[in-house]
């Protein structure tokens, strides 16, 4: 039965055998992870056969929430699906958020585990009961909120929160995803065809218990603590006006907007595809996540086309990165990609990589089965990505990832892939972000910024910078000093989030979340009391799991860097020219920082 | 409704404020998200002009000076006449009891939690009629009733949204 915080039971579940077994969730085991991704590293690494295909059904698929998952924490919103990725396979993990994670806290389940593989393709009904297996034939190829509304109406319940796969994910491209909430994606990583090569259309939840924790009344007022700073930060107009979009203009500005694939930092058509002009044009009114109170996301209808979205990485992959100035074009992909199940930001990377490889004669239309791709040929992206999320003709060699693809090309196609361990790096230049460059090269899942989110370097916050990381450069983004013990607080604090399972852009990037703040919620949550140093220690124990969890797939610390480019080619415009980044240097100071060899 | 962003935050905070805990079948206000639409809204008890939940045969619900419903538990047999009859899905019946909005004695949490005005609680004017609902909600369970009259009221605001673009 629920104990405080926790729901109290863990799920397992054996697809081929259709069945499940239930069992108490082990606190000891689960304290000193306290839950989301980094109980779901910890159950990889003890359970996990490391030499498994990742598309077979040995492969498992972790799905996992926290003590404050789903209670009157602000975007308590968010749950880890976990497995060995089929993109890159190392790690591979994607939160995301919406309704799903609060839901799936009402069953009682802190993780789903999932082994095995169906015969035909069916979903997981979860209640609070437990499992029902159901085929669903009718849904082949079914896109995400026709998959949603056919579970929620074969059930009679609006109240069923649906992740699925959509035709990405059931094709098995190693970069498809899984969405909730009609348009809230883990994204990265391939976590999608992990469930489309068991067959598993679906996970819907419906649960019937209750978000307990031990101490309502101190919970109650440390999130009205939180709630208030929330509401007075300095971006919260912005953030709720533009989510994440804002960045369009904020990264431009400063010269490391991902432009023709990372050739400039510059967008000269800027303004047409902004946060701001999508704001103005195109946005009909705010959505959020559960429980928060920054609602960043938004609605949108573009003729024919309507979604919730797109956030800045979707919309910066399918404009400036691949050289299209059609806001319309990328509102669409976005309603597309969501749709089909692919993530924008590899999606992207495919395009991106072949558009400069052919400009400079590296691949030819023949390399690509006929496929000739120039910067904002719209036409050509769409019908690519059509061809992409069905494997059709060109599309199944791409449906590999951009990583892969190019291993049977020269080595100046392959050095082109922008990527970091066969993950395909975020739309933020690190040339002009060295504390995020770090944070490409170190990620446990590959190339990606969200396991250190290091907004501090761009906050300008000097004083604070030296007090903190012992120099007023770490708030110098275009300095690497200081940038090691940046990223190695900030991984902490990233991974705080995804274990409480708070949104990043609140706790990491507006700053709310510290030690302190997060040892009184979980306090209040679990009755256990926790001490910020207590839950320092816990995370560096993870981040170290996860690096063991690596080092068994086979990764090497050489494989923490950058792509050349960004370490020998300085961008020739703006705020940010003639600069690379000096990557070795802050790896081995990261290292040292975390005693590893 | 077109402020609601779907958030739940006037649902959270009615079961935290009831209950010490947060879940939506505890919750006297109960949002519908429907992603096929875009549309998000609560539902909770409107104070309507029938009053369809007083064909009680108990008696157990009452109308208080605010003009909210009044629930007797002891009086309450759990019949689920009451759901049966409200026509938007506002009642809930449980194995326990009847979960109904009370107006927290006139200072709805609902509506303090709400950040994005989409709440309003107006103690005076004309009482809402829900007449045109009970046909179309006939026989459906509370959550397809609430799904109904949140889609209805959606379709307009759909047509604004369109008509504005």
């Amino acid at each position: 039965m629920a104990i405080n915080g926790y729901g109290g039971r863990i799920l397992r579940v054996d697809l081929t055998e259709r069945a499940f077994q239930i069992e108490p969730t082990d606190l000891d085991w689960m304290k000193s992870v306290i839950g989301g991704r980094a109980a779901n590293s910890k159950r990889l690494l003890e359970e996990l056969d490391f030499s498994c295909d990742p598309l077979g059904p040995e492969n498992m698929l972790i799905m996992g929430i926290g003590p404050l998952t789903g209670t009157l924490l602000p975007a308590s919103a968010y749950y880890t699906v976990t497995a060995k990725s089929p993109l890159t396979g190392i790690l591979g993990d994607s939160a995301a958020g919406g309704h799903f994670a609060a839901e799936m806290k009402l069953t009682g389940f802190d993780q789903i585990i999932i082994t095995g593989a169906f015969e035909s393709l069916s979903y997981l009904l979860i209640s609070t009961d437990g499992v029902e297996f159901v085929e669903c034939p009718h849904l082949i190829n079914a896109p995400i909120i026709e998959t949603t509304c056919a579970i929620r109406k074969a059930h009679e319940d609006t109240a069923i929160q649906v992740a699925a796969i959509g035709p990405a994910g059931e094709h098995c491209v190693s970069y498809s995803t899984i969405v909730s909430s009609g348009n809230r994606v883990n994204g990265r990583t391939g976590m999608g065809a992990v469930m489309g090569s068991k067959k598993l259309k679906a996970i819907a939840v419906r649960g019937w218990q209750s978000a307990k924790v031990a101490d309502p009344p101190l919970l109650l007022s440390e999130v009205r603590a939180l709630e208030k700073i929330i509401m007075s930060h300095p971006e919260y107009g912005k953030r709720h006006h533009m989510g994440t979009t804002m960045l369009m203009q904020d990264l431009n500005s400063i010269g490391i907007l991902p432009t023709n694939h990372f050739q400039e930092g510059m967008c000269p058509y800027v303004e047409r595809i902004s946060g701001e002009a999508l704001a103005e044009k195109y946005k009909v009114k705010n959505k959020s996540c559960f429980n928060c109170n920054v609602h960043c996301s938004r609605y949108y209808i573009c003729g024919q086309h309507e979604a919730e979205g797109p956030e800045f990485e979707t919309l910066c992959s399918f404009t400036s990165r691949v050289g299209n100035d059609d806001l319309a074009f990328a509102l669409k992909m976005n309603a597309v990609l969501n749709q089909m199940g692919l993530d924008s930001i590899s999606t992207g990377e495919v395009i991106g990589w072949i558009m400069e490889c052919q400009e400079k004669g590296i691949l030819t239309p023949e390399d690509m089965g006929g496929l000739s791709l120039t910067w904002g040929d719209t036409d050509a992206i769409g019908d690519l990505v059509e061809k992409i999320a069905y494997r059709q003709g060109i599309g199944d060699l791409l449906a590999e990832g951009a990583w892969r693809v190019s291993q049977r090309f020269s080595g100046k196609a392959r050095e082109l892939v922008m990527q970091v361990k066969g993950l395909d790096i975020i739309c933020g230049d690190p040339r002009g972000i060295k504390a995020y460059g770090l944070t490409y090269a170190i990620s446990s899942r590959g190339a990606d910024h969200l396991r250190a989110e290091p907004y501090f370097e761009l906050t300008n916050r000097k004083k604070e910078a030296l007090a903190r990381f012992g120099t007023v450069k770490a708030a110098d983004r275009l300095s690497e000093e200081g940038k090691a013990p940046l990223v190695t607080y900030s991984e902490k604090i990233a991974l705080l989030c995804d274990s409480v399972t708070m949104c990043k852009n609140i706790g990491l990037c507006m700053d709310v979340l510290n030690f302190e703040h997060a040892a009184t919620l979980l306090t209040a949550a679990t009755g256990i009391p926790y001490t910020p140093s207590q839950l320092e220690t816990a995370m560096e124990q993870c981040i170290d799991r996860d690096h063991t969890i690596n080092t068994r797939f086979g990764v090497t610390r050489d494989e923490d860097t950058l792509p050349a480019r960004f370490l020998t080619e300085p961008l020739t415009r703006g705020p940010t020219r003639g600069s690379t980044v000096s990557i070795r240097k802050m790896v081995d100071e990261y290292y040292a920082l975390h005693h590893w060899e | 409704m077109s402020r609601c962003t779907g958030c739940r935050r006037c649902e959270t905070a009615c079961a935290f404020f009831r209950t010490g805990t947060v879940s939506r079948h505890l919750a006297r206000i109960t949002v519908v998200n429907l992603y096929e639409s875009g549309i998000d809204a609560p539902v909770v008890c409107v104070q309507c002009a029938e009053r369809y939940c007083l064909v009680c045969p108990e008696d157990a619900l009452t109308i208080g000076s605010l003009g909210q419903v009044i629930y007797s538990a002891t009086a309450c047999t759990l019949c689920g006449l009451c759901e049966q009859r409200c026509p938007i899905g506002a009642i809930k019946l449980t194995e326990h009891t009847l979960i109904i909005c009370d107006l927290c004695g006139g200072k709805p949490r609902c509506v303090e939690a709400c950040t994005e005005g989409a709440l309003t609680h107006r103690p005076s004017g004309d009482p809402v009629s829900l007449e045109k609902y009970t046909e179309m909600s006939k026989g459906k369970n509370p959550d397809q009733k609430r799904k109904i009259f949140v889609s209805e009221q959606g379709a307009s605001l759909r047509t604004r949204w369109r008509d504005g673009h």
